[in-house]
């Protein structure tokens, strides 16, 4: 039994956020600050002839405007990609803060730093660009063609980066040998992250030194980007969340959609504090997407519905930049290959320059994707041998130890538990293939799948982090991973109080700061509390070793004998507090000091997923009826927030499945560029959410923890396709399932 | 065209000097310097900015400053009485209804106005309460929750 582990303790920024008294970037008011506008791209494709600022610089109350012509020419990858690419690959660096040519409508073209926000605007409409519109493609298998604009020149055609293939026995022979085949196919949409803090950041630049309040999930590598582009040392450059993040989930793994070298710039320009923050239709049009694309999966079975062959392609639209480009196809491709027994499995992933905004990283980063083929086909060959698709997912599905296509171990896995839980609260074997009549009809779906617990094969990642003993013996604990709202900040505390021994309540957190902090990736992948925990205990282990060291000599006892728990140092006949010991170790010149420095491995979190819906056969509306998420997430460290991230992925999910899409029209104009046209849902769209936190404890993670916060993303929309297919008899192929794509499919 | 405006802000009476183009939100963020309510969309979609103004939840991004004058205007930062939360405060906190925090102002608000109209409301009364508010975290669930337990904790009495 732990303390604190395993416990849902109230979070420490509970209190800041629900007085308003919590800080975020939006928030930050400098003294003598300007206000940043940026000026877009109206055209999705064009080279600027020439820009005249002359009447925008005359504008009173107008301190400096930047283009191309005036800004840094230097190269850079806006993601953590950047200084994260895994060698041998190389990061893509193909875009510039300013560039003389515009690929997407909304790409940057000018800045303007004012007195006030509205001087900046209109000193925006002031500046004169003469543009020659070029050829664009918005469609990726377009955009590979012969003759295709190139938004980007490359070896192969409009591709940054070679396509990521991986095979393991002989998924041809086997599947042409195999006696049920399936192949199926998917177009899945551009979703976007829709955070209700827009992206954002506040820059200080003086005396050659850059202080940034920012949005960003990633603190660190936004730090060696923005020292690259400024020339500047990156000792002298300070990147900080304020230290609240009002959601990410992925669009600022590495800069804010550029905000920061834009204020940056623009503060070294005017010589003063610039805030940069962007309104709801830039944060939309102008940061990156979830990747939209085409998909297919090729699974063949032998009669007993064995698996004997699977093979995932993949063609992703990439957009105008590459934040990441291998990675995404690499998770895509590899997690969910990682679900199933096979022995010959292949993949070939591949993402494409068009002229729309830059596809990036977003909660499961290529698994929703890859796994809503994989399921498609996996129900497919279900039906094909009229087989429950719940038994052929238990006869199938990867036990631990069992081989893979991935580096690391399958070290753990609960989800046949996950599925029999999922089955069972949803009804499964009452409801699925229920008689159905009439205009409303009602199915149940399953899906399931596999998600990583940090970035590691697939970016690079690792962390330090700092403990310290104050000399009352409460403990600090200094981390570079933001809390971008999952609760990692109580969660990281609860480990550090846990591991050391000490009492929770003496624990303090310092987080997402560069100058306070040392290294760390950034909060993504499903990993701060796994990667930055393991890193907390190796540092908890150096420093409790040092106290009971300590201890023991000032007894004459062996350490060994020594305990340390919850503040109270015991053993050997003697017991003192904490506090009393490191009170007496000060005054004899002795700081409790430790760093943790690790290179997390990585661990497999599994869940499943069970959807009920109610289709409307005649206005085609699709509706949740009851949801049920199952997920081994290892040990749950606090529950509650285990909870919440199920609840929210799962919301999210739903979205995917059904309402979410970012359409444009043959301009590459986007339609949806706000909340209401983008459909985003309300508390009146949910369904009843039922998260179910199945605990398998994994040897690598802190005190068994695995990942969870992108994993109820990953299946909830092949767990709703199915669904309906159950009630309509219709497997759709295309998400969202709008009213319209589902009366089309009836007909 | 700069006016003076006189209204209550969370009980105290405010008199200042602002453009009339502002919005209230403009006022509390940027004049008064009270940034604990958000600006997520401004343009009436998002409820990030909801304030009370005379008993109503309003989207104060939406709501011109000139009629604010001599109103009663209540924002997140006047909740808590005599440094004890407010029980939809604690609520929110307990339930984990918290995860980025940039929804839970608006969210507290809305909650307010509905608890002084109707202390005993359904789930589904609380969904069409905080119909206008969204939250990309939580998938609303914990939300609901702290709503409803807040409504049991106020006719405690606590
Ligand atoms: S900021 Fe007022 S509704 Fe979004
Ligand atoms: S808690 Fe993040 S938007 Fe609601």
């Amino acid at each position: 039994m732990y303390n604190y582990v395993g416990k849902s303790l109230p979070r420490q920024d509970g209190y800041d956020k629900v007085t308003g008294a919590g800080v975020f970037t939006h928030d930050v008011r400098l003294p003598d600050m300007l206000h940043a506008k940026v000026l877009r791209s109206p055209h999705a494709h064009a080279r600027i002839l020439s820009i005249d600022t002359s009447e925008a610089l005359a504008l009173e109350g107008v301190r400096a405007v930047v283009t191309w012509e005036n800004s840094p020419r230097v190269l850079f990858n806006a993601s953590d990609a950047h200084t994260g690419t895994m060698p041998p690959n190389k990061p893509v660096l193909d875009q510039y803060v300013f560039d003389n040519v515009v690929r997407y409508v909304g790409d940057e073209v000018a800045a303007v730093a004012a007195l006030t926000p509205g001087l900046a605007e209109k000193a925006c409409g002031l500046i004169k660009v003469e543009y020659e519109v070029l050829p664009a493609v918005f469609d990726p298998l377009e955009a590979m063609e012969e003759g295709a604009p190139d938004v980007h020149k490359t070896e192969l055609k409009n591709t940054p980066v070679p396509p990521f293939q991986i095979a393991i026995g002989n998924f041809q022979e086997a599947y042409e040998s195999s006696e049920y085949k399936v192949d199926v196919s998917m177009k899945v949409p551009v979703q976007k992250h829709a955070q209700l803090e827009t992206n954002a950041a506040v820059a200080d630049y003086r005396d050659g030194r850059l202080t940034v309040y920012s949005t960003t999930q990633s603190v660190h590598p936004t730090k060696q980007i923005l020292a690259l582009i400024m020339g500047m040392p990156e000792s002298k450059v300070r990147v900080l969340n304020p230290p609240y993040v009002g959601g990410a989930f992925g669009v600022r793994c590495g800069l804010s959609a550029k905000a920061e070298p834009i204020a940056a710039i623009l503060s070294r320009m005017a010589n003063k504090p610039v805030r940069c923050v962007y309104d709801r239709e830039e944060d939309f049009i102008a940061s990156d997407s979830r990747h939209s694309g085409y998909l297919q999966a090729k699974l063949g079975a032998d009669k007993d519905g064995v698996f004997q062959a699977l093979e995932i392609r993949g063609v992703l639209n990439k957009g105008a930049y590459t934040s990441f480009g291998v990675e995404v196809v690499g998770v895509m491709c590899a997690m969910s290959l990682a679900i199933y027994r096979v022995p010959n499995v292949a993949c070939h992933g591949r993402t494409v320059y068009t002229n729309v905004q830059a596809g990036g990283a977003m909660r499961g980063f290529g698994n929703p994707q890859g796994t809503a083929v994989v399921e498609m086909a996996v129900d497919a060959m279900a039906k094909k041998l009229n087989m429950d698709p719940k038994e052929i997912r238990l006869k199938n599905i990867l036990e631990a130890g069992d081989p893979w296509c991935l580096p690391f171990m399958n070290s753990s896995t609960a989800l046949a538990e996950c599925i029999e839980k999922a089955a069972e609260r949803i009804k499964w074997s009452e409801k699925r293939n229920a008689f159905k009549a009439g205009k409303i009809r009602r199915g149940v779906g399953l899906a399931v799948g596999n998600h990583v617990s940090n970035a590691w094969p697939f970016c690079v990642d690792f962390d330090s982090v700092y403990l310290r003993l104050e000399a009352d013996g409460s403990l600090q604990l200094a981390t570079g991973v933001p809390d971008i709202g999952q609760g990692s900040g109580t969660t990281l505390m609860q480990v550090a109080a846990e591991a050391l021994g000490s009492e929770f309540e003496t624990v303090a957190i310092t987080f997402s700061d560069t100058e306070t902090t040392p290294f760390d990736v950034g909060s993504h992948a499903s990993r701060t509390l796994y990667a930055v925990g393991i890193c907390i205990l190796e540092a908890a282990k150096d420093l409790k070793r040092q106290v009971l060291e300590y201890t023991a000599a000032m007894w004459g006892a062996r350490a060994e004998d020594l305990t340390l728990e919850r503040g109270v140092i015991r053993g050997a006949g003697g017991e003192t507090p904490l506090r009393e010991l490191c009170r007496e170790a000060h005054l004899l010149s002795k700081e409790f000091i430790a760093v943790g420095r690790t290179t997390p491995p990585n661990a497999p979190s599994w869940h499943a997923h069970a959807a009920e819906v109610e289709v409307d056969t005649e206005t085609g509306m699709v509706r949740v009826v009851k949801y049920v998420a199952a997920h081994d997430c290892g040990t749950a460290v606090n529950p509650q927030i285990v909870e919440g991230q199920i609840e929210g992925g799962v919301a999210m999910g739903i979205g995917y499945a059904l309402r979410e899409e970012i359409v444009r029209d043959e301009e590459g104009v986007p339609y949806n560029n706000g909340y209401h046209k983008y459909m985003l849902a309300t508390a009146g769209d949910m369904p009843e959410i039922e998260a179910i936190i199945v605990e398998c404890s994994d040897g690598s993670g802190p005190f068994g923890a695995k990942g969870v916060g992108e994993s109820a993303m990953v299946p909830s929309a092949p767990a709703i396709l199915a669904a309906v297919e159950d009630a309509v008899g219709v497997r759709y192929g295309e998400m969202p399932l709008t009213p319209e794509r589902v009366l089309n499919g009836l007909r | 065209m700069i006016k003076r405006i006189r209204f209550h802000l969370n009980g105290e009476k405010k008199e200042i000097e602002a453009d009339v183009s502002l919005s209230l939100l403009d006022v509390l963020r940027d004049v008064l310097g009270m940034t604990g309510t958000k600006h997520g969309c401004g343009k009436g979609e998002c409820g990030a900015c909801t304030v009370i103004v005379n008993g109503k939840a309003v989207n104060s991004c939406l709501f011109p400053i000139m009629k604010a004058e001599g109103a009663e205007v209540l924002t997140v930062e006047g909740l808590q009485k005599g440094g004890e939360l407010h029980p939809i405060q604690q609520a929110f906190i307990d339930k984990g209804a918290v995860q980025c925090g940039y929804c839970t102002p608006g969210m507290l608000l809305s909650a307010k106005a509905l608890l002084d109209e109707n202390p005993s409301p359904t789930r589904l009364e609380v969904k069409a309460a905080i119909g206008g508010n969204i939250c990309r975290c939580t998938g609303y669930v914990k939300i609901e929750e702290a709503i409803l337990s807040a409504a049991e904790l106020i006719k405690e009495g606590r």
